[in-house]
């Protein structure tokens, strides 16, 4: 399944991304100072497509996804020179109303915790038929029966008489499945989720991420899956953006990135799924903790948990440069070790003059 | 899919709209028709009184609405007080008629039915005039004792409505209502609260037919009724003016001026809680005073309670800069002194037509909600702000839902609870408050009775004979006042499950979890 989507995108390269985001930076400005949640990042999803962001807790991913919906509250703020095209519309500069015309019928979203995501006073079908007559105007038996299509839809079984019941009388995987079918009555083109299978145990995690792959099929729907877990990565997703500290770090094609990782931190990360080294004593981890960007990117944000750092690292940003991309599309790291076709001096002169420019952008608001 | 033809039809009934209240109600009638065969027996005995207090109550909200139309509309143009004005008098007009019509009718429990007012024809000769000869007391006694039996049956049969529908009606065989009804129905504290709550509310519905003569006979136009009365000294059946017969049953203090409670004055009228300094029957005009401070106290809290949880669920949904505007005005409201704004207010409207209406109760009830709003605000504003921070307030943000249907439908329910502790504790302070007015002598206009111009009244007779002006009234203030905490806090204990109340029966359910 996953084969067939993957190849997709590759039948129309030329088409306009459905999604399209760029140098967004989301700053949240607290009492101790901004802090640069997403800072600068840049990435496309093609109509159709799964698109993974993956990193540690605190990297920017939930940020990231509230972004493109627009739902980052104050004290949050998207800075201005941030863009978000969706269908070549600039999200950054429409107003509220009509944001709330895009969320739901143009992009969904699944959030983390099933247990949360449904209003416990009111039924799941209550809820679904909700969406339904927001986004599509169905009210009465049309969206009854509707809601019990979408049911039906995510594989849980006997759906008329469940449309009537209470969340807490589903099971974890079960609300999910409500909440995917909520999102799915918006009809969207566009569903990002959001570590949707992190509160579920691993079985239920494989429907889960099969479900949404034969949706995808089924619907044409372009994914945006965001997860700190590798195996789902693998999994689902076509491309694969790294992200720490609020950057991107790497990104590449999926089968590129977990056959040869290139940026230290994503050999980190993959090191540390439990069961890939088998017979060690302990399972190997990234030592340290995702730093808060509270300052200008004027150094390697990783350089102090990363095993080869040098000097450099401490003085020069790393930008997205050329990591030996193969036949499914570039892969781009952020590293100084990078490309590694120049000699070690050179690199760094060609991190540095491009780093400069947003070094430039900042310094105006220091 | 490939299913048999009778699994089909089986899926495909159940594909039909859920069933709707009306269709089940048709389905099984018999428990439905039982209860309103009884319901509609207690109201027919009752019905003009209810309608005339219906009238009442429409004619507060007539005049409340207009009153604050009035109030908008002639800051833009004077020119539209007339029509305004015009328009009250009409709907008001038409309510008096309403309500005249509905006394006009008989009822089972008043004084017509049930008279206790009478004379006696000989020194120890019968009774005539009262309810089957019988003592003014005894007479008087029944028809209370059955206005307060009326009452109980009839709030058992409104919460029995709750239960026929639950049983029979209901499609849901368990929501988390019927958790905190049982949990409230153990609740000891609370049920002394709702008894008290009870009692307050027969003394405010049936004022007129508790008192022991007309409010009007009794304290607005005494002079234009005639009593008759056994006249000891010369021996025969005198009449005499009511207002006349009230001079000579003063309470002062003194032995001889001085009618206790539960005695007979000396015109043969019968005063459960003794008289006032005037002479006027003190049981009548708590009775009254009860209800003019359940009229006041409801609007009061209603509308700040309206205006809070708007404000609140503002608040909670855009916080930020709108919250801090909102929490600045509030702080600003809450600094202004609340008793002295209410006397600053009367005084200022004092003779103003704002102030004529329900005796100067509805202005109190507006300066009180205009700055009791803050205090209701702040109690609500944080949980509205942990509902607001639920994933599923982001879930709906997400599917495009308005911001209002996203207040009113996701963290609406989660307030309404606090709403009503906070309310109900509130209401308590209200009628406080309306004492302190009243005994300060600026609260609701005199002689329309009221509780706390009746402690005043009495003040100086506290340590004399007449200690009963004072201290009745006073004590039915701190009776219902603790009555209402109790239910506020019988009704918090009921919400949250995990007060000490809730324990066993969480435990009894967990295992089905």
């Amino acid at each position: 399944m996953s084969q067939e989507v993957a190849e997709a995108p590759e039948a129309t390269p030329t088409d306009e991304p459905i999604l399209s985001v760029e140098n967004l930076r989301t700053v949240y400005h607290t009492a101790r100072g901004t802090v640069r949640a997403v800072d600068g990042i840049s990435f496309d999803i093609q109509p159709g497509e799964t698109v993974g962001i993956v990193g540690e807790s605190g990297s920017g991913k939930s940020v990231t996804a509230r972004s493109i919906m627009g739902l980052v509250d104050s004290p949050g703020e998207v800075l201005p020179e941030s863009s978000i095209r969706f269908k070549g519309r600039d999200l950054t500069e429409i107003g509220e109303d009509e944001y709330r015309d895009i969320r739901g019928s143009g992009i969904g979203m699944v959030f983390q915790d099933p247990q949360t995501s449904l209003n416990p006073v009111f039924t799941v079908g209550n809820q679904i038929m909700e969406s339904l007559e927001v986004n599509r105007g169905l009210t009465g038996q049309e969206a009854r029966e509707e809601a019990i299509d979408l049911l039906e839809a995510v594989s849980i079984p006997d759906a008329a008489r469940r449309l009537g019941e209470y969340p807490h009388e589903f099971s974890g995987g079960m609300r999910q499945r409500a909440v995917i079918a909520m999102m799915l009555a918006c009809d969207p083109e566009l569903l990002i989720c959001d570590e949707p299978t992190t509160a579920l145990d691993v079985t239920i995690q494989a429907q889960i991420l099969e479900l949404l792959q034969d949706l995808q099929a089924e619907r044409g729907l372009s994914l945006l899956f965001i997860t700190h877990d590798m195996g789902v990565i693998a999994e689902i997703t076509d491309r694969v953006n790294v992200m720490y500290a609020g950057e991107i770090v790497e990104k590449a094609p999926v089968e590129e990135l977990f056959a040869s990782p290139q940026h230290p931190y994503t050999n980190g990360l993959l090191e540390a799924i439990p069961g890939e080294h088998a017979g060690r004593d302990r399972l190997r981890t990234i030592e340290g903790e995702v730093a808060t960007p509270m300052e200008e990117a004027t150094y390697c944000r990783f350089a102090p948990r990363c095993p080869k750092a040098f000097e450099d690292c401490e003085s020069v940003h790393p930008s997205l440069v050329d990591a030996g991309g193969g036949a499914d599309g570039p892969h781009e790291a952020a590293c100084l070790l990078f490309p590694e076709s120049m000699p070690e001096s050179e690199r760094i002169e060609h991190h540095r003059s491009r780093g400069g420019d947003s070094t430039e952008q900042w310094g105006e608001d220091e | 899919m490939c299913a048999s033809s009778t699994t089909t039809a089986t899926a495909d009934r159940a594909r039909q709209s859920e069933s709707t209240l009306a269709s089940r109600l048709l389905a099984n009638p018999t428990p439905a028709l039982k209860w309103a065969a009884v319901f509609a027996a207690l109201l027919a005995v009752e019905f003009g009184a209810f309608l005339a207090g219906s009238a009442v109550v429409l004619n507060s909200i007539n005049m409340g609405i207009t009153a604050l139309l009035d109030m908008l509309l002639s800051t833009v143009d004077p020119g539209f007080a007339g029509p305004v004005l015009d328009l009250q008098g009409f709907v008001a007009g038409n309510l008096e008629g309403l309500r005249q019509f509905g006394e006009s009718l008989p009822t089972l429990l008043s004084r017509d039915v049930i008279p206790n007012q009478g004379w006696q024809t000989g020194p120890t000769g019968p009774w005539e005039g009262t309810f089957l000869g019988l003592q003014p007391a005894y007479a008087w006694a029944v028809r209370t004792l059955m206005i307060v039996a009326y009452t109980i049956v009839m709030a058992y049969w409104l919460f029995r409505a709750w239960l026929v529908f639950r049983k029979h009606y209901r499609a849901a065989d368990w929501t988390p209502r019927d958790d905190i009804v049982d949990r409230l129905r153990g609740h000891r504290w609370a049920e002394f609260g709702i008894v008290v709550l009870l009692l307050f509310l027969t003394m405010a519905l049936f004022a007129p037919a508790l008192g022991t003569a007309s409010v009007d006979q009794n304290v607005m136009n005494s002079y234009s009724y005639d009593i008759k009365y056994f006249d000891q000294e010369a021996g025969e059946v005198a009449t005499i003016n009511a207002g006349k017969a009230n001079f000579n049953s003063k309470s002062k203090g003194a032995g001889e001026e001085n009618v206790a409670p539960m005695t007979y004055d000396d015109f043969g009228r019968f005063h459960p809680f003794g008289t006032n300094k005037p002479g006027r029957d003190l049981f009548t005009i708590l009775m009254h005073g009860a209800r003019n401070a359940l009229i006041v106290a409801a609007m009061g809290i209603g509308l700040a309670a309206t205006i809070a949880t708007i404000l609140a669920l503002i608040s909670a949904f855009y916080g930020g800069t709108i919250d801090l505007v909102i929490l600045t005005t509030a702080d600003g409201v809450m600094s202004i002194p609340q008793l002295l704004l209410l006397i600053l207010a009367t005084s200022l409207f004092n003779g103003h037509w704002l102030d004529k209406i329900l005796d100067g109760g509805f202005l109190i009830g507006v300066v009180f909600a205009l700055s009791g709003w803050p205090f209701l605000w702040r109690a609500i504003r944080g949980p509205a702000f942990q509902t607001a921070q639920e994933e599923w307030i982001d879930a709906a943000k997400s599917y495009g839902q308005k911001p209002r249907n996203i207040m009113q439908k996701h963290i609406l329910p989660y307030v309404t609870g606090y709403m009503l502790i906070y309310a109900s504790m509130s209401f308590g302070s209200v009628v406080i408050l309306l004492a302190a007015l009243s005994f300060l002598n600026v609260g609701i206009n005199p002689p329309t009775p009221s509780w706390g111009r009746m402690v005043a009244q009495g003040q100086p007779y506290v340590s004399t004979p007449s200690w009963h002006i004072s201290m009745i009234p006073g004590l039915l203030i701190v009776f219902v006042v603790t009555g209402l905490n109790a239910l506020g806090d019988g009704i918090r204990d009921a919400i949250d499950p995990e007060s000490e109340a809730g324990r066993e029966s969480e435990a009894a359910t967990g295992g089905g979890a």
